[in-house]
């Protein structure tokens, strides 16, 4: 696992504290039952302090998987 | 703190052995803002677990009323422009015409009225900080923005009488303003983006900072007892001895002011109930004669005792700390000679040693500050009132007799004991006893004001509040007991006496009491040694009970009678 995603994982482990290490990297809105409204604003929020990103609206309705949001990451260059 | 920090620190401490339920009530989604309370109060209470409990979305009021039958223990509320008028917030699109701004000075007007009436009755239920709206209004004056209008003159002139109301309401907490934008400026609190998307109006910042003082608020640290100072160069400018009582000063026109100024702080810390006492390296009767100037800015007479002497200051502390009966840690040594801080310290390291700038006004002013955060207390009581009053009666008391506790002598006294049974959860000065009070302690067990409350409403539960006066004067409340019903015996969880009240047989006359309204046949105590508990460890040997380490101690009605004769007080008694 790259860094940006050992932070990411981080970011989704406090943010979901009972998911399990190994369900982090395949986790999305739809498989992740926690994974309502709330925590989707707590993460995102968590995620642009950690890499200093700023999220448009748009931004909100789009990361909506571990996948994406790290490919979204990657393409913006964050690194925090 | 950081959102991250905040998150994770929740994660690590789920499952505390102890739970604390809060109830967050806003009009905003809670989001940040209930994370980072969250945190806080964890960080504040080490080894228990916190549950936050919220409301609905845009119903304030509701809310109020959800918290007031909810389980919480404490609740925090935090009010915004937008609960007071939705047309004050960012998602309503009520409009600012003039005719709008007439209706929104109306409708703000009855809000007002009606949060002011719920948040009083949440606050009889259970113990409450408010927070009042801290973000800017939205453009709505007439006027550029660096210039004051009239509208929002007259919001600001509605929300400072709110404030007031709420501050007549008993025991109810109000987060400081000004203090708040010390932490954080006005235009960092606004986060338009995140209050559009998802009903969050902050700032991860200014959530963090308003989060924190809300807990400083709510759960405030012990405050400091006594504060022991130096007089030369510390109450006063100058050197006594060399100058002589006349010469030495603290007026203006004397560019001396700043000692004036503490010599003010320590008259109005001596009226909150602070005990204050004077070390110097003088002859006595020449620190006297600088005492007794009519023109000094407190009363001399709340400086008790005064040691003045030339051996090392250390030990005139120890005399100090010996006549106020309270350990060092509850003490603050102010000095301005950084060798005698240093010598103080060294043999009381609990004590906080501070130095005195009395020629840097900056610095005097920062340490006003510290000292009023080091002695503050939600509520000054009666018994604050009488503390130093009953300390010097104390004194006088031992000069009398050797053995204080010696019957005859406790009888010459003509003591009364109120023993007060009643149940009376806005009493603050039981829950203030409970974590203060140290050496007659049963176990070092702290309580919070929800924690009590809650314990009162259990009806099984016995409180018993111990009030005293005598020739020399009254002491106030200085004793309380908590219990619960078990079967034939009564268990005692709660047990605690100030020292002010020591050696006067005040606790033979509780227990007997208790004895005598349950019917009890045995009493059990929750006891616990502590390092500072040995009073009560030797009044429990002294009536046959062994308190070895930890666990159930008991002692028998028949086991207590014998006591009897140390019974030496009138007593009355106030039953539930």
């Amino acid at each position: 696992m790259t860094d940006n995603n050992q932070r990411l994982a981080n970011c989704f482990a406090n943010a979901f504290p009972e998911i399990q290490p190994d369900e982090i990297a395949r986790a999305s809105t739809a498989s992740l039952a926690a994974w309502d409204s709330v925590t989707h604003i707590t993460l995102l929020a968590a995620i642009s302090e950690e890499f200093g990103v700023e999220l448009d609206p748009e931004d909100f309705e789009e990361l909506v998987s571990f996948a994406l949001i790290a490919d979204f990451l990657e393409n913006r260059g964050a690194h925090g | 703190m950081t959102l991250n920090q905040a998150l994770a620190l929740i994660k690590e401490r789920r499952g505390g052995a102890q739970k604390s339920v809060h109830f967050l009530v806003c009009g905003f989604q809670p989001l940040h803002l209930a994370t980072f309370l969250h945190a806080y109060l964890l960080e504040r209470r080490p080894g228990n677990s916190v549950e936050i409990l919220t409301g609905l979305y845009g119903d304030l009021e509701g809310n109020l009323t959800k918290a007031l039958g909810s389980a919480a223990n404490e609740a925090a509320v935090v009010l915004e422009w937008s609960d007071i008028d939705p047309r004050l917030g960012l998602r309503a699109n009520g409009g600012w015409s003039n005719s709008s701004k007439e209706d929104i000075m109306d409708s703000c007007r009855n809000r007002f009225a009606r949060f002011t009436a719920a948040i009083q009755e949440l606050a009889a239920r259970m113990p409450v900080v408010v927070a009042t709206p801290n973000l800017s209004l939205p453009p709505i004056g007439n006027t550029i923005r660096a210039q004051a209008s009239e509208i929002e003159l007259e919001l600001e002139y509605q929300l400072a009488h709110f404030r007031l109301d709420l501050s007549k309401i008993p025991r109810l907490r109000i987060l400081d303003s000004s203090h708040l934008a010390q932490l954080s400026p006005a235009d960092a609190r606004l986060d338009p983006k995140m209050e559009l998307l998802a009903g969050f109006p902050y700032t991860r910042p200014y959530a963090s900072e308003l989060a924190r003082s809300l807990v400083e608020v709510l759960d405030q640290r012990t405050p400091k007892k006594g504060l022991i100072t130096d007089l030369d160069d510390t109450l006063w400018s100058g050197i006594i001895g060399e100058v002589g009582p006349e010469a030495v000063s603290w007026q203006q026109e004397n560019h001396s002011q700043t000692y004036g100024l503490y010599q003010q702080m320590l008259g109005h810390l001596a009226g909150c109930g602070v005990l204050l006492a004077a070390c110097s390296k003088n002859e006595l009767p020449i620190a006297q004669a600088g005492l007794a100037r009519k023109d000094l800015l407190l009363n001399a007479e709340s400086l008790f005792p005064v040691c003045a002497g030339w051996g090392p200051k250390s030990k005139s502390v120890a005399e100090i700390l010996r006549v106020w009966n309270i350990g060092a840690d509850a003490v603050i040594f102010i000095d301005d000679n950084p060798m005698e801080l240093d010598e103080v310290q060294q043999a009381f390291p609990a004590i906080t040693c501070l130095p005195f700038p009395g020629k840097d006004p900056d610095k005097l002013w920062h340490l006003l500050g510290e000292l009023r955060d080091l002695f503050g207390k939600p509520l000054v009581l009666e018994e604050d009132r009488l503390r130093s009053a009953s300390l010097r009666a104390s004194a006088e008391m031992r000069e009398m007799a050797e053995e204080t506790s010696s019957p005859q002598f406790l009888r010459s006294l003509h003591g009364g004991v109120t023993l007060d049974y009643r149940k009376n959860a806005s009493d603050g000065r039981l829950v203030e006893l409970l974590n203060k009070t140290n050496q007659f302690n049963l176990n070092g067990l702290r309580t919070t004001e929800g924690e009590w409350r809650r314990f009162l409403e259990n009806p099984g539960s016995i409180s018993l509040a111990a009030s005293y006066q005598d020739k020399f004067g009254p002491l106030g409340k200085i004793a309380v007991l908590a219990a619960d019903r078990a079967g034939p015996s009564i268990r005692v969880s709660h047990w605690v006496m100030s020292c002010r009240a020591f050696s006067r047989g005040i606790e033979f006359h509780m227990l007997e009491s208790l004895f005598r309204q349950s019917n009890a046949e045995e009493i059990e105590f929750a006891f616990q040694a502590t390092d500072r508990n040995q009073p009560l460890q030797e009044f429990f040997r002294l009536i046959g009970v062994q308190p070895n380490g930890s666990g159930n101690l008991r002692l028998a009605r028949s086991q207590f009678s014998a006591h009897d004769s140390l019974l030496p007080h009138q007593v009355s008694e106030l039953l539930q």
